[in-house]
């Protein structure tokens, strides 16, 4: 997401393409209605592209602002962050007016009165003002909307820990204290519909705190590290079917007169998303661990275009984020009025060739060494390309 | 003379009964067309047990649709639609069918209500219609499922295996879909109803079936047709709901055995 002001030789490009990847998905996920969703991480793991996306912004953070700290200081580094926040709010709430914008189009397109009484429990249909000033106070988060609240405020968790990364036991420890406490008092950011956050900043830091250390450390020790073992990879690959079996099983077992045990169920009725559960955690790890090894470094499929366009869009974060969650609207919209295979082609090939010309035009308009500011408005960078 | 006629209601039942389990597996066209597999139902011991009797109690919990749902009034409503064609197919058996829920409730909420009234009603079979409140207002889908898992196990503990629990996902409808997280919440209610013993009955899956085969489309329905239209969907959903329930019954007296 923050990508490092210019690609060093050392960049891991693997690293881009799951990220370019994750980016993809989430575009899917935010799309209601693609088929294309049932293909995503989601419908086989606990953990989604949300997980990896998180882990490996701290990857990227870790390196860009790492660098800063050791170059200028806390100060100028903490003040960079700060600004990459302030970056992150007014993209957010313009996807915020964006998103009004598409949900009074739907409710006028379509009779939504006569079919759902309860949606006038909408909130911004009710007290649009209200509505308006909880966004801005980060404590109303529609559907689709709430990635980027999280993104913020771990920002400014990490913006006040940035000297510990050089001590990454430290820098550890006290996000896993923080992971532990939170999910043990269930203390989290409070939410204007009820409930907390959808993602609670407190316990989530600690994925992206595992990101930061991972993207610090000596990819040679890390190998050392976390090495290759036939048995243990044996193994993770075994938790990791035997979860997306028993999460299917539960899932659409009955449609095939199949019934998971009380018990199995009740378990994955523990697994929360919210508070990031350790179960989530260990699968966006173990799958970490497995894809390190599995995928060379070096990986020559890696430079092919099919893949290449993922690295650049993996590169190019947080426009190619940002202009995803816009085109999922327009996404929505499209599959509202029209839901048959062409619409989903179009929907799909649209939105993915519509990520990478933006990707494109951002890594070519910001990518002159020189950190530029980068497009915060997606539309308005693809309307520059010519 | 009332032991009579008790005695002979009974041996209709029975006689209705052994025709159930005559029956193939699913009679002839699905309710309305709707997709054959989401009428598929898992064993209802309660409901079983209950035709055998003299009434059927069915305990209705639900948000909006239970109380209207743009229809042209209560009678028209699926809980009550169900009740009719409930109690034709399974006539002699009287169905008792009591319903408590109000537009805007949550799972927290009916969990309240299921306390206070299953002791009351006694019901063979609890139909809670949940998830679009929580859905629309994006609240925790985690407390939804603890609401769920507390109830029915709550109801357990008074009834055993005498009351059936059927959950209901929310309507298919693109403004919602495309507002709110729904798969989400449908996939918590899945592992809600499974981790409970209860078990899930997919408006969903079923309208979004109606919608894309232009069987019923409330959403593009003009405004003139739209009470006509709410009234046919509400009376399709009783229908497919009433094979639901019997396929479940069926399946409980093999299950019995």
């Amino acid at each position: 997401m923050t990508s490092p002001p210019s690609v060093s030789p050392g960049r891991d490009i693997r690293v881009d393409f799951l990220r370019g990847l994750a980016l993809w998905f989430i575009f899917i996920t935010h799309t209601p209605g693609n088929l294309l969703a049932h293909a995503t991480l989601r419908n086989v793991a606990f953990c989604d592209a949300t997980e990896v996306f998180v882990l490996l912004a701290g990857y990227a953070a870790g390196i860009a602002y790492g660098r800063m700290l050791e170059r200028d200081g806390w100060l100028t580094a903490g003040a960079r962050i700060a600004g990459r926040m302030g970056t992150l709010y007014v993209a957010h709430i313009f996807l915020f007016v964006v998103f009004a914008a598409q949900v009074g189009f739907s409710a006028a397109a379509l009779n939504q009165a006569a079919y759902l009484d309860e949606l006038h429990l909408d909130p911004f249909g009710n007290e649009p003002y209200r509505a308006l000033l909880e966004a801005l106070l980060l404590r109303y988060q529609p559907h689709f909307l709430d990635i980027l609240p999280l993104y913020i405020v771990v920002m400014g968790l990490f913006a006040l820990a940035l000297p510990l990364i050089r001590r990454p036991g430290w820098l550890l420890g006290l996000s896993i204290a923080m992971y532990a406490a939170t999910r043990l008092s269930g203390f989290t950011l409070p939410s204007w519909t009820g409930g907390g956050w959808f993602f609670n900043p407190f316990a989530w830091q600690l994925l992206f705190a595992i990101g930061v250390v991972l993207g610090r450390a000596d990819p040679v020790a890390l190998a050392r590290r976390f090495p290759w073992h036939r048995g243990l990879a044996v193994a993770a690959f075994l938790v990791l079917l035997a979860s997306a079996l028993a999460l299917n099983l539960v899932w659409h077992g009955p449609g095939f007169g199949l019934y998971a045990p009380e018990r199995l169920a009740a378990g994955l009725a523990t697994v929360d998303k919210a508070g990031l559960h350790p179960a989530r955690l260990a699968s966006v790890l173990l799958l970490g661990w497995l894809v390190a090894h599995l995928i060379p470094r070096q990986a020559g499929w890696l430079r092919h275009p099919v893949p290449a366009a993922f690295v650049l869009m993996g590169q190019q974060g947080l426009p190619v984020f940002c202009s995803g969650i816009f085109l999922s609207f327009l996404g929505r919209l499209a599959l509202d009025q029209q839901s048959g295979a062409l619409a989903q082609v179009a929907v799909n090939l649209v939105g993915l060739a519509a990520l990478y010309l933006v990707g494109l035009v951002s890594a070519w308009y910001g990518g002159e060494g020189k950190r530029k500011a980068k497009p915060v408005l997606p539309v308005a960078a693809e309307a520059a390309r010519p | 003379m009332s032991v009579m006629r008790a005695f002979a209601k009974r041996t209709l039942a029975g006689l209705l009964l052994s025709s159930l389990w005559a029956m193939p597996a699913r009679a002839a066209e699905p309710a309305c067309d709707a997709p054959a597999e989401a009428l598929e139902a898992a064993p209802m011991a309660g409901v079983f047990a209950a035709l055998a009797h003299t009434d059927l109690r069915i305990l209705v919990v639900g948000s909006a649709s239970t109380q209207g749902g743009g229809t042209s009034g209560p009678a028209a409503t699926w809980p009550l639609r169900l009740q009719a064609v409930l109690a034709e197919k399974v006539r002699p058996v009287a169905v008792q069918l009591e319903v408590f829920g109000a537009r805007g409730t949550t799972a927290a909420d009916h969990a309240r209500i299921l306390a206070e009234q299953g002791p009351r009603v006694r019901p063979h079979l609890i139909i809670w219609q949940l998830g679009t409140v929580e859905a629309a207002r994006g609240l925790p889908v985690e407390e939804m499922a603890e609401a769920v898992q507390g109830a029915v196990e709550r109801l357990r503990a008074i009834r055993g295996e005498r009351t059936d629990v059927v959950l209901m996902d929310p309507q298919f409808s693109r403004f919602l879909r495309g507002n709110a997280d729904v798969e989400s919440y449908r996939d918590w209610l899945r592992v809600a109803a499974a981790a409970s013993g209860a078990q899930l009955f997919s408006r969903w899956a079923i309208m979004r079936h109606w919608v894309e085969t232009d069987r019923i489309d409330l959403e593009r329905a003009p405004r003139a047709r739209r009470v006509a239209v709410a009234d046919e969907l509400h009376d399709c959903l009783a229908h497919a709901l009433a094979e639901f329930i019997l396929d479940g019954a069926q399946r409980g007296r093999r299950h019995r055995r």
